[in-house]
């Protein structure tokens, strides 16, 4: 049985950017596996799904929920990223730039977005 | 590491037919399933751009700063406006679609046997349908009991 090797070599930004790409979208998929469950409590009426909220409703979730923010904005981004060049082979030529712009908008997104969403359980929030 | 050489996927034949990987492959020209899912993935995935990205935006961000919680009466008023109940669903099913198709896909990158393979997928492909069908059917069914619209994402 032959496998493929991961990291059998030097890995460039291009790679980790395809294995991000990869580990990004199973990670968005199990929460919507997970996100699916959740929801069909709706059909259990207002007390089971006002419960099941609850749980929902705690710091450690709200670090999860963090991760997978920054999860969908890195896998739209990149996914942007791949089609263009899809579509349009001359844009490999900015492959490298290209991929550096993703990963680098990706933490710029996330500064606001992490910011206003850990709030409600930072010191400076107050819940 | 030396001894792999080049050969770092055991391709045999034609990848199109043997292989559901897409990995350093070109864009498909071959007609047929793998084709089609190639273009849905870009398709559905410049959708999902706007849909995935603004659900979230909406849910995670936009419902805390405007000082509001996700609970049944939250859930009931937003379901009321057809626009969010077909906004949903075409993410419940685009979502659902592309993800798993992109699971298939990495599936068939590194379970090289045929017959595990067909099961990991057959069993993910199970799966996808309850939970497509549970979804749906969640979104669909859901009684709003005509409550009225209240919320700016209501």
């Amino acid at each position: 049985m032959t496998r493929r090797p991961i990291f059998a070599y030097r890995i460039s930004w291009s790679q980790l950017a395809w294995l991000g790409h990869r580990l990004s979208g199973i990670g968005v998929l199990v929460y919507l596996f997970m996100h699916i469950v959740e929801n069909a409590t709706l059909a259990l009426g207002p007390d089971v799904y006002n419960v099941t909220q609850t749980f929902f409703r705690n710091l450690p979730v709200r670090l999860g929920e963090i991760v997978l923010m920054a999860a969908l904005v890195y896998h739209s981004l990149n996914g942007l990223r791949v089609i263009a060049m899809d579509f349009w082979p001359s844009t490999t030529v900015w492959y490298r730039p290209l991929t550096y712009g993703v990963i680098i908008a990706t933490a710029l997104a996330m500064i606001p977005l992490g910011l206003i969403m850990i709030t409600p359980y930072a010191p400076w929030g107050g819940r | 590491m030396a001894g792999h050489g080049r050969r770092i996927w055991p391709v045999q034949g034609d990848p199109l037919r043997h292989n559901p990987s897409r990995a350093a492959t070109p864009r498909p020209t071959q007609p047929g399933f793998e084709r089609f899912m190639w273009y849905f993935t870009r398709i559905s995935g410049l959708l999902l751009v706007l849909l995935a990205l603004g659900h979230m935006l909406i849910m995670h961000v936009l419902v805390q700063l405007t000082g509001q919680e996700i609970n049944f009466a939250f859930v009931t008023s937003r379901w009321g406006s057809p626009f969010w109940r077909i906004y949903d669903l075409l993410l419940l099913v685009l979502a659902l679609i592309h993800g798993v198709n992109g699971a298939r896909i990495i599936i068939g990158d590194y379970v090289v046997r045929g017959g595990l393979r067909g099961l990991l997928i057959g069993l993910l492909m199970v799966m996808t349908l309850i939970w497509l069908l549970t979804g749906v059917f969640v979104i669909a069914t859901f009684d709003p009991n005509g409550a009225p619209a209240a919320g700016p994402f209501s």
